[in-house]
């Protein structure tokens, strides 16, 4: 399945929030982390984070299938920026240089050479940590957080009706559209298409995935006339809605949330003052 | 005084803004409370125009111009608005899975109650009222996607009912539903009716609709009413090739019209498999066994051949397996044990591309396929991605075109063509595949009743086949044309025997939820007779 995240009920810290109360905690929490790029700094976040996943009571097997992904995902980057330093260059001017190896070997009169230096060391560490921190307090989202309680979320933060609704709608047709599309790449692999084959440059690429493309876009859009027909004939948008669920804040709620006021306005405070820019701690310079 | 009728419809014409024609004429009619209506017609007829008056979506979604009047309990319908219609009209739409909105069944169910922003405490209790009254109030706290076919078009009745309407508009209800399913689903509106209800169904599955006594019926054809009275005189004036008759209905009608062309041709002798020794194994399952989770088995120890000649109808209910099991035959899965192959070749060892050069499968539904600017580049794709000479495609693609009657829509972009039409396409590019074996799952799902008949003598008259396999839910389809049955249930396969065998223990096929129809009975009375089955048409003119 390409949607294989599934919401449960568990016994955990992050459920035992109201819903809004969470989603504001975690956009001061991400907004508060893009701030910064001192690793010290950044460890504070990552704590929130690892808090966050290991009290969240999802089994390591339910998730293994994302974490991979985004481990991966996130080392593979992080591994580049340190090998090529791509990217720091806007933090830092001067480099210092750890060690240089170099290969043994040309190739066409060119010997490979891979600096190490402090500053592409600890950017390529910054960046781990700052991208790992937001990137698993984001995946426990799906997670946690119930379905049938998107729309009412948004409708408690201030949304209108008609958008909070639209919340709903899309957690509702995900799965369709993951079927949808695993369906049409079954039929395309019957009529021997092999998407590993992909060749050529970018345009020509995109242009071999249209036999998987168009059909899963033409799928969405016929069937969004349903849609809109069903939700017209049981009278939506004629006047405010009652929202089955009702969400209550209690005491928790509301400490969460000024607790993550309180980062981000720290963390605004702190930024303006000049703290929290990148680091390189003394003894990789000395 | 009399209380007026719920819906009276008065001398009702609308057109399209985007067509020339009118799609309904001169609509005139009125149906009482506690009555159900059938509202019949091939597609095209205009049935589901009809509906949309009804319900308000034309004018207010679909414009166009209308004349007449509609009157839902004596007020017009252009002068309420559209949430005073829906707590009059209750809508329930061809496919459940789009109109369910819901993610879970409580909040589905609410959905309608929500938007008339009812106080909560009321939509709970209606809610509760609503699945308890079509017995589903232990589904209340369940994912909607997770739903079965059956129980997805309950929660979309329930959404409905849960408004309270007086009139309730059922849009081919039985569309996605197995035989058994159908028979409930039915059940259900016909108590509905007998409560007070007026019900109004549109539906070319005439047959399964007459068991529960409509008492009346419209019969339509371009636009047009060409019958509307009791439901006893309608089968005396519809065109039984257009909607799906019982069986002795039809046997009496067709005696006096010229034996059917199929007769004559497709039943002299097959064209599957012509010209080869027949027999010959194909496919071969060898104790196959799938599973997704070790503990739950979705096929279990199939053993199975598949050989030339054969025309297989694989029949079972719902979750049963059988599109895992003809999935396993093209590589899309791949047995956990046992061991599945092709004229020989192990599935696990060639590629799904490469198996497909002898076996073709086409998908139930033609929309998860189609991309391509025009019929002709659509048709080409399969045979490029098997890297056939290019002439030797031009060639397929011209005789595809031919065979499925496609000639002059070479250059149309299939995704405009009518349903009927792309599930032709989809046929044809897997027949420019030059496939041996045609792998079919429902071909005749989304059809009426007489383009699917039509499809399916034209499928098995085309030359090249070895061996034809189809998944349906409709045992007429069987009957008419398979010499080969395939029941699966629970992941095994429970009978594989000739039709006349497979088919003859009731009580069995209703353990498969299967129901038997009017034309399996008629055919085993003949059977002794006839030595084979017949479709109705055939009979009249065999046995007589």
């Amino acid at each position: 399945m390409l949607v294989s995240w599934r919401y449960r009920k568990r016994d955990s810290l992050l459920q035992s929030f109201d819903p809004r109360a969470w989603i504001i905690f975690f956009s001061c929490f991400l907004a508060s982390t893009l701030f910064f790029w001192d690793f010290r700094y950044l460890l504070f976040f990552l704590t929130i984070a690892l808090v966050s996943i290991l009290t969240s009571g999802i089994k390591w097997k339910e998730m293994a299938r994302a974490w991979i992904f985004i481990i991966g995902f996130i080392l593979f980057f992080s591994f580049l920026t340190f090998l090529t330093g791509r990217g720091g260059m806007e933090l830092y001017t001067t480099e210092h240089t750890l060690a240089k190896l170099a290969a043994s070997f040309k190739i066409f009169g060119w010997t490979p050479t891979l600096h190490i230096t402090a500053e592409r060391t600890m950017f390529a560490l910054s960046m781990l940590v700052r991208v790992f921190s937001i990137a698993s307090m984001t995946i426990l989202i799906p997670y946690s957080l119930n379905p049938a309680h998107y729309g009412i979320t948004f409708r408690g933060l201030g949304l209108p009706d008609k958008i909070a609704y639209g919340m709903d709608l899309t957690m509702r047709f995900i799965p369709t559209f993951g079927r949808d599309f695993s369906l049409t790449m079954d039929a395309q692999k019957a009529r021997g298409y092999e998407i590993e084959k992909l060749s050529g440059g970018l345009f020509a690429q995109v242009r071999k995935l249209a036999p998987l493309i168009v059909p899963v876009t033409i799928h969405a859009i016929a069937g969004s006339e349903d849609i809109i027909d069903a939700m017209d004939l049981r009278a939506f948008g004629v006047g405010p809605r009652t929202w089955l669920e009702k969400l209550t804040y209690r005491k928790r709620d509301r400490v969460l949330i000024v607790v993550g006021v309180v980062i981000l306005l720290l963390s605004i405070a702190l930024s303006l003052l000049g703290y929290g820019k990148f680091w390189v701690p003394g003894f990789m310079l000395g | 005084m009399t209380t007026p009728a719920p819906l009276v419809i008065e001398n009702l014409n609308f057109r399209y803004h985007s067509r020339e024609t009118l799609a309904i004429k001169n609509i005139s009619l009125s149906v009482e409370a506690g009555q159900v209506l059938l509202i019949a017609g091939a597609s095209g007829c205009g049935k589901t125009t009809l509906a949309r008056c009804i319900n308000g979506l034309i004018p207010r979604s679909y414009k166009g111009e209308l004349s007449g009047k509609i009157l839902l309990n004596d007020k017009e319908v252009k002068d309420l608005s559209l949430a005073q219609v829906s707590q009059i009209v209750g809508t329930v739409l061809q496919d459940p899975e789009r109109q369910i909105l819901g993610t879970k069944v409580a909040n589905e169910v609410a959905f309608g109650l929500e938007n008339l922003t009812l106080p909560r405490e009321e939509i709970r209790e209606r809610v509760a009222e609503a699945l308890e009254h079509l017995k589903i109030a232990h589904l209340m706290y369940r994912d909607t996607f997770n739903l079965s076919g059956g129980e997805k078009q309950k929660v979309a009745l329930a959404g409905v009912l849960a408004m309270r309407p007086s009139i309730l508009l059922l849009d081919e209800p039985l569309a996605s539903l197995d035989p058994a399913s159908a028979q409930d689903a039915l059940a259900i509106i016909r108590s509905l009716a007998d409560e007070g209800m007026t019900v109004l169904m549109v539906e070319h599955r005439v047959e399964d609709v007459l068991r529960i006594h409509p008492e009346n019926a419209i019969f339509m054809m371009d636009g047009e009413i060409r019958y509307y009275g009791p439901t006893s005189g309608f089968d005396k004036t519809v065109d039984y090739h257009e909607v799906k008759l019982p069986a002795g209905m039809i046997m009496e009608r067709a005696r006096d019209d010229p034996a059917p062309e199929r007769l004559t041709t497709l039943r002299q002798d097959s064209m599957v498999g012509m010209g080869k020794t027949p027999g010959e194994p194909l496919v071969k399952f060898e104790n196959v066994s799938f599973w997704y989770e070790p503990d739950r088995l979705v096929l279990h120890d199939i053993n199975l051949t598949i050989n030339r000649g054969d025309v297989i109808a694989v029949l079972g209910p719902n979750g049963a397996g059988k599109t895992t099991l003809v999935k396993h035959a093209i590589g899309l899965l791949k047995p956990k044990s046992g061991s599945m192959s092709v004229e020989g070749k192990d599935t696990k060892e060639v590629s799904v591309a490469n198996i497909a050069r002898t076996l073709g499968y086409v998908f139930q539904s033609p929309s998860h396929m189609l991309f391509a600017p025009t019929v002709e580049e659509e048709l080409a794709f399969g045979p490029q991605n098997l890297k056939h000479p290019a002439d030797q495609i031009k060639q397929d693609v011209a005789d595809a075109i031919k065979i499925v009657n496609l000639a002059g829509l070479e250059k149309f972009p299939p995704l405009a063509l009518s349903f009927g039409q792309q599930k032709r396409v989809s046929i044809a590019s897997v027949l420019a595949m030059q496939s041996k074996i045609l792998v079919m799952d429902e071909p005749t799902a989304g059809q009426d009743y007489k383009n699917y008949l039509s499809f399916m003598d034209a499928i098995l008259q085309l030359p090249g086949f070895e061996a034809i396999l189809f998944i349906t839910h409709d045992i007429d389809m069987a009957v008419i044309y398979a010499n080969r049955v395939l029941m699966v249930n629970d992941g095994t396969v429970v009978c594989d025997a000739s039709p006349a065998e497979a088919l003859n223990d009731f009580d069995f096929l209703r353990q498969n939820r299967l129901i038997p129809t009017s034309l399996l009975k008629t055919n085993l009375d003949y059977l002794p007779k006839t030595g084979r089955f017949y479709s109705a048409e055939e009979l009249a003119h065999v046995v007589h």
